[in-house]
C-alpha cells in the first residue's frame, strides 16, 4: 500500500472534487432565488446546521496554519481552539435567537440586512458591507493559495505532474471552487459541510491515534520532550506569553459571534428550537476536528527537538510531513480530502457573504435598493470575487506577501472587534444606537489597520486585534449611553422583548 | 435590569482597559512574546517564564478574571428581560466559579512549576497545561448546560413562541 500513497491521496481528493461538482449541479436545481442563494431558505434542519456551523470554524487555517502554529509557538496557539466552548455558547446566547426572528420578521439575507433593520440606519449597513468585503478578500487569498500549495505539493509526488507550477494548481482549485459555489449557492455550501465535518472529525480522532503512536511513551513522552527542551513552550501560555494567550481567547472567544460566516449560518436552520441542539453538535464537532491541530503539531515540535524528523523548511508544512511520515496512505488521503473540504467550504462561505456585501447591501445602501435580478448578479459577483482572490493569492505569493497579510489582518479579529458590538450586544440591548455602531466600526478598522500597517510592536505580545476588541466594546456602549437614539420600529421593539 | 447588566459589562470592559494599559506601560521584559529557537529555524523558544511574568503576572491575572466574568455578563445579556431571576443568576454565578477555578488551578501550577521546577502529567501533558487544555474546553460546559437544558426555561419559551408567531402574523416579513 505504501507504494501507491501518491495514487491512494489523489483519489481520494479527486472523489471529493467530483462530490463537490455534483453537489453543486444539484443545489443548483434546488436554487430559485438570492434567498435560496444567500441564506438556503431558511430551511435547514439541525444537523446540516450544525456542521455546517464548525467545519466552517475550522477552515484551512485549522488544518495547515493551526499544527503550523503548535510547531512553531507551542502551547500559546492552544488557546485558539479550547475557547471554541466558550465562543459557541455565547454565539448562541447572544445571537441564535434573535438574529433567526429578525431573519424571517424582516426577510433579511445578510448580516448588514439584520443591522439595518436593528438600526435603522444605512451608514451601519453600508459600513458593516465594507468591513465584510475587506476581511473576506483577505482570507479568500489566503485559502486559495494554502489550497494550490497543497495541491502542488501533493501532485509534484507524482511522475505525471512532477514540474506542475503553482499557477495551474491555483487555476484548476479556483475552477472547482467557482463552479460549486457559483451553481449551488450556500445550498451547494452546507450540504458540502455535512461531508467535510463528517471527515474532520474522523480525521481528527485517527490523527490523534496516529499521533499518540509515534514515541513509545504517547503524547507525555512527545510533551517532556518538549518541556526539557523549552518548558515554557509546553506551560500553559505557550512561548509567546500569557498577554498573546489571554488576547486569543479574547478575540477568538469572544469574536466567534462576530464572525459573519459563522452567525450568518444561524439564519437559516428552520426552526428557533433546533438551537438546543445545534450548540451541542457543533461543539462536539469541533472539540474532534481539532484533535487534529493539538496532537499534530505537539508531536512534530517533540519529534525535530528528539532529532526523530529534520527541522521543517516552514512551521505551515507540519501537517503534510506529518502525514507523510508516520500516516497511513488512506488516512493521509482522508485527511488531504479533508483539508480541500475544509478549504473550500470556508471559502465559499465567504464568498457568499461577500458577494452578499457587494451586490444586496452596498447598492441598498447607497441607492436606496438593491440590483435587479440579484441571483444572476450573485453569480456574476462570486466568479469575479473568486479571480480577483486568486490574482492577490498569487500576487502575494510571488512579489508582496505583505498585501494579502494586511488583508488578512482585516480578518477573524476585525470582524470580532467590528462586528461583535454592533452584532451581539446590539441585538441584545436596546439602548445600542447607530452612533455606538458608526464608531465602534471604524475604530477597530482603523486600529487593526495602523498597527499592521505601521507593524507597531506592542509589549508582552498583546495583539492589536485585542487592543481594537476592547477599545470598540468601550466606545460602542459608551457612546450609545451619550447619545440619544430614534426610536426603535415597533415590530423591532417588539422582537427585542422576546 | 438589562441597563445594570449592561453598565456591568462596560464597567469591565473600561476596567480591562485599564489593565491593558498597566501592561503596555509596564516594564518590558526582553523576550516577553517569544525568542527564535538557538539551533531549530522557524521555532520559537519562551526562556525564562519567572521573567516574564514578574512585572504583568497579577494585571495579567486580574484580566482573565475580568475577562471570565464578562463571558456571564455577556450570557445573562443575552437572555430576554423575563426570564431573569435568582435562578438563572445563581447558575451563571456558579459557572464563573468554575471557570475561575480553572484558571487559578492553571495560574498556580505554573507559578508552582516556575518556583520548583517539577511537574506531574495528566492525560499527556503537564498538569499546569491540562488545565488549560482539557479545563479551558470544559469550562464552558455550564453555560452550554444552561442554555441547552434550560432553553425553555431561559431562552426560549412555549410562551415566546407564541408571541413571535403573533409577531409574524401581525407585521409579516417585510
Amino acid at each position: 500500500m505504501e507504494a501507491y500513497r501518491q495514487e491512494i491521496i489523489i483519489g481520494a481528493v479527486l472523489i471529493y472534487f467530483v462530490f463537490c461538482v455534483l453537489t453543486g449541479i444539484w443545489a443548483m436545481r434546488r436554487t430559485h432565488s438570492s434567498s435560496d442563494f444567500f441564506v438556503a431558505g431558511r430551511g435547514l434542519g439541525p444537523i446540516v446546521v450544525s456542521l455546517a456551523l464548525f467545519s466552517s470554524t475550522l477552515s484551512g487555517f485549522g488544518f495547515v496554519g493551526g499544527p503550523g502554529l503548535v510547531y512553531s509557538t507551542g502551547v500559546s496557539s492552544f488557546w485558539m481552539i479550547v475557547i471554541s466552548s466558550t465562543g459557541y455558547a455565547l454565539g448562541f446566547f447572544l445571537v441564535a435567537k434573535r438574529i433567526r426572528m429578525m431573519a424571517s420578521l424582516r426577510n433579511c439575507i445578510s448580516l448588514p440586512d439584520i443591522a439595518a433593520a436593528r438600526y435603522g440606519s444605512e451608514s451601519v449597513r453600508f459600513l458593516l458591507a465594507v468591513t465584510i468585503v475587506l476581511g473576506v478578500m483577505g482570507y479568500l487569498a489566503t485559502q486559495i493559495l494554502a489550497m494550490a500549495l497543497v495541491m502542488q505539493a501533493i501532485l509534484t509526488g507524482t511522475e505525471m505532474f512532477a514540474n506542475i507550477g503553482l499557477v495551474s494548481c491555483v487555476i484548476i482549485s479556483s475552477a472547482v471552487l467557482i463552479f460549486y459555489c457559483v451553481t449551488g449557492g450556500i445550498i451547494a455550501s452546507v450540504y458540502t459541510d455535512v461531508v467535510q465535518g463528517a471527515l474532520m472529525m474522523i480525521a481528527g480522532v485517527l490523527i490523534l491515534f496516529a499521533a499518540i503512536s509515534v514515541f513509545d511513551g504517547g503524547m507525555q513522552e512527545a510533551t517532556a520532550i518538549i518541556l526539557a527542551d523549552d518548558a515554557e513552550a509546553i506551560m500553559p501560555y505557550g512561548t509567546m506569553g500569557i498577554m498573546a494567550s489571554l488576547g486569543w481567547f479574547f478575540v477568538f472567544g469572544l469574536g466567534l459571534a462576530g464572525q459573519p460566516h459563522l452567525v450568518t449560518k444561524m439564519m437559516m436552520n428552520k426552526n428557533i428550537a433546533d438551537n438546543r441542539t445545534i450548540l451541542p453538535m457543533s461543539l462536539l464537532g469541533y472539540v474532534l476536528a481539532a484533535l487534529l491541530w493539538v496532537s499534530i503539531g505537539v508531536v512534530m515540535r517533540a519529534a525535530v527537538i528528539a532529532g526523530v524528523s529534520e527541522p521543517l523548511a516552514l512551521p505551515d508544512d507540519a501537517a503534510a510531513v506529518f502525514l507523510a511520515a508516520f500516516a497511513n496512505p488512506i488516512l493521509a488521503g482522508i485527511v488531504f480530502a479533508g483539508l480541500f473540504a475544509a478549504i473550500m467550504s470556508t471559502a465559499d462561505a465567504f464568498l457568499n457573504i461577500g458577494a452578499a456585501a457587494i451586490i444586496h447591501d452596498i447598492p441598498k445602501a447607497v441607492r436606496g435598493k438593491s440590483l435587479e435580478n440579484e441571483l444572476f448578479w450573485a453569480r456574476i459577483v462570486t466568479v469575479l470575487m473568486a479571480v480577483v482572490a486568486a490574482g492577490f493569492a498569487l500576487y502575494s505569493h510571488y512579489q508582496d506577501a505583505t498585501l494579502v497579510a494586511l488583508l488578512g489582518a482585516f480578518g477573524w479579529a476585525t470582524f470580532a472587534a467590528g462586528i461583535f458590538p454592533v452584532i451581539a450586544i446590539g441585538l441584545n440591548w436596546k439602548g445600542a444606537t447607530a452612533m455606538g455602531a458608526i464608531v465602534a466600526i471604524v475604530a477597530s478598522l482603523l486600529i487593526n489597520f495602523i498597527v499592521q500597517l505601521a507593524a507597531i510592536p506592542i509589549p508582552y505580545g498583546i495583539s492589536g486585534g485585542l487592543l481594537a476588541f476592547v477599545a470598540s466594546l468601550v466606545l460602542f456602549i459608551g457612546i450609545s449611553l451619550c447619545t440619544n437614539d430614534r426610536k426603535l420600529d415597533k415590530d423591532i421593539d417588539a422582537l427585542m422583548n422576546i | 435590569m438589562q441597563n445594570r447588566v449592561i453598565i456591568g459589562i462596560f464597567t469591565i470592559c473600561c476596567a480591562m482597559a485599564a489593565l491593558l494599559l498597566a501592561i503596555i506601560l509596564a516594564e518590558p521584559v526582553a523576550g516577553s512574546g517569544g525568542m527564535p529557537h538557538p539551533t531549530i529555524p522557524g521555532m520559537m523558544n519562551g526562556g525564562d517564564g519567572a521573567a516574564r511574568l514578574a512585572e504583568i503576572g497579577w494585571f495579567a491575572f486580574l484580566f482573565q478574571c475580568l475577562l471570565l466574568l464578562l463571558i456571564v455578563a455577556l450570557a445573562a445579556l443575552g437572555v430576554a428581560q423575563q426570564h431573569h431571576g435568582l435562578k438563572l443568576y445563581t447558575l451563571l454565578f456558579l459557572s464563573y466559579l468554575f471557570t475561575l477555578f480553572i484558571w487559578w488551578q492553571m495560574y498556580f501550577g505554573h507559578l508552582h512549576f516556575l518556583e520548583t521546577g517539577e511537574t506531574g502529567y495528566f492525560l499527556g501533558f503537564p498538569v499546569a497545561t491540562a488545565w488549560q487544555m482539557y479545563g479551558t474546553w470544559i469550562g464552558a460546559i455550564p453555560l452550554v448546560l444552561i442554555y441547552v437544558l434550560g432553553f425553555k426555561t431561559f431562552i426560549h419559551s412555549d410562551e415566546d413562541e407564541q408571541v413571535y408567531q403573533a409577531l409574524l402574523k401581525q407585521y409579516g416579513a417585510k
